[in-house]
């Protein structure tokens, strides 16, 4: 058996700033190209999107104003993790064009793929913390903190996802399709409109298997109760968390040297 | 220091060609019990060859004879099933530049894109892009979206970006065929530059007298393996002659079942 030696990239570690910086700003700007507003738009749709949400679920939820809050926090965390995945999903037939120019990593593009919803989120957060201090209950430092953890450990998951279902798509052309599907059914397996306690308490842990659940619950629990979840559930969401990172990396490693061939 | 600045020993790479392609989650799911059949088709066989430190080396050979998978195997892009490259410096290939741009952005952030992906620092691209815009004859069009480029006019702005990005090694594929004669003259004397100023270069080319004009020594693929490797001169009329004689069977390995095959 002979070995096979490959060359360098003609990306230095000098050179990933800009290259993770150009990824993120082009992504950026061809996602708002040609729309009304382009960067403000951009800017202001969380802004929007949260006060139409507030104001829609203030009459429909009049009289229960805690559950409004935890509506809009899972929606919009719900769609974070949708958009993320399926840009992640889709991240290296996207840039195919690039990948058969040079050899350069190419988990950047993965990555980078979820650039878009990460700024969608992070503007939420921005205003959800604005409308709670507005409303007399300004979240701690600590809780501010934690609920950063719990969206990085979001991002985490997500990059888990893509890096193994990017390299997956090349072979299995209709996995998009699938994931779609898959999101779908998850958005009711996930407490987003119900409260998780209204399902027997056995079923618990098959919902927190799904990974959107503990970061949604966690998150609401956090922001809008002021309560941290105990140390063990932190601890078996780093794992899971750990985990699916682990196995997308694996299998990201295992099929990324011959994706340009399928191209 | 080395001489070499690639070396590229007993590469051998082979593609598969299913009977039947399975390439959704559907159709391996209904199909997964029944047998498949595949061809393996080898594209190179122990290729061996090196480049020196300032070489000009031309790479010639028939359609299909392997030059374009030998020129991805060198740059990184494909992996070998089988030998060793060795590179030692950087290098920055020159493939399939005429298509595979982002239609949405214009050519400067295109640039920025192509650029910081073979290796440019934000900071080159700035002083850069004016030059690379002016190379390409552009100017006027910097701020045009891609989409609304002609085929010609986004071939001429890759091989700006790709020449303005060299470090060392240049690895080239059909230069000197995109653009009008003026655009080619500048290309032309951009290489010629670049080899002066002691950048190892690997051309591709179909053109005896591109060959014979810009390399120092090339090599003859002929059904995946080197027939011959010397003057780039001499190989090119070898070349010439090669055209009139019949295509060899291929290196097709016969039918292999699928599980076996991937």
């Amino acid at each position: 058996m002979v070995s096979v030696a490959t060359s360098d990239t003609t990306v230095g570690r000098a050179q990933f700033g800009g290259l993770i910086w150009t990824l993120v700003r082009t992504d950026f700007k061809t996602r708002y190209h040609g729309t009304i507003g382009g960067f403000v738009w951009a800017l202001l749709k969380p802004l929007t999107m949260f006060l139409v949400l507030l104001t829609v679920f203030s009459y429909v939820f009049a009289g229960e104003p805690q559950y409004k809050l935890d509506l809009i926090i899972g929606l919009f965390l719900y769609e974070f993790f949708q958009e993320s995945t399926k840009s992640g999903l889709l991240s290296i037939r996207a840039k195919g064009y690039l990948l058969t120019k040079a050899r350069f990593p190419t988990w950047i593009v993965v990555v980078t793929s979820a650039s878009n919803a990460v700024i969608t989120l992070t503007l939420f957060s921005m205003v959800l913390i604005a409308f709670l201090a507005i409303a007399g209950r300004t979240p701690s430092a600590a809780a501010i903190a934690l609920y950063a953890s719990y969206q990085l450990e979001f991002f985490a998951i997500v990059t888990g996802f893509s890096l193994a279902a990017s390299v997956l798509f090349m072979r299995y052309r209709d996995l998009n399709q699938v994931w779609e599907v898959v999101t779908h059914a998850g958005f009711f397996i996930a407490p987003i409109i119900y409260p998780l306690g209204i399902l027997p308490e056995r079923v618990h842990v098959y919902l927190y298997a799904w990974p959107p659940t503990p970061i949604i619950l966690f998150s609401r629990s956090v922001l809008v109760d002021g309560r941290a979840a105990s140390p063990l559930a932190h601890a078996l969401l780093l794992a899971e968390t750990l985990a699916i990172l682990g196995l997308g990396a694996m299998i990201y490693r295992w099929r990324a040297p011959r994706v340009a061939e399928e191209l | 220091m080395t001489a070499s600045v690639i070396e590229v020993r007993g590469v051998s790479k082979s593609f598969t060609i299913p009977s039947v392609r399975r390439d959704t989650v559907r159709e391996h799911a209904l199909d997964f019990f029944r047998r498949r059949t595949s061809e393996r088709l080898r594209v190179l066989e122990s290729v061996t060859f090196e480049l020196r430190r300032g070489e000009s080396l031309g790479l010639m050979g028939r359609n299909g004879s392997g030059k374009s998978t030998l020129l991805k195997i060198v740059s990184g892009i494909y992996p070998a099933d089988a030998g060793a490259v060795q590179v030692h410096a950087p290098v920055t290939p020159i493939l399939e530049l005429g298509v595979g741009w982002n239609p949405d952005l214009d050519a400067v952030d295109n640039i920025e894109l192509l650029g910081t992906v073979m290796g440019m620092t934000l900071k080159e691209l700035r002083v850069a892009t004016p030059e690379i815009l002016q190379f390409a004859e552009l100017e006027k069009f910097a701020h045009l979206e891609l989409r609304h480029y002609s085929s010609g006019m986004a071939a001429r702005l890759a091989y700006a970006v790709a020449f303005r990005a060299v470090r060392d090694v240049l690895i080239l594929d059909e230069i000197f065929a995109v653009g009008d004669a003026g655009f080619k003259e500048r290309c032309q004397a951009r290489y010629r530059d670049l080899h002066r100023t002691g950048h190892s270069l690997l051309l591709v080319s179909h053109e005896p007298r591109t060959i014979a004009a810009f390399c120092d020594r090339a090599l003859l693929l002929e059904g995946g393996r080197i027939v011959m490797s010397g003057a780039a001169a001499a190989v090119a009329d070898r070349y010439l002659a090669l055209l009139t004689e019949p295509e060899p069977a291929g290196l097709k390995t016969g039918i292999a079942p699928w599980s076996a095959a991937r």
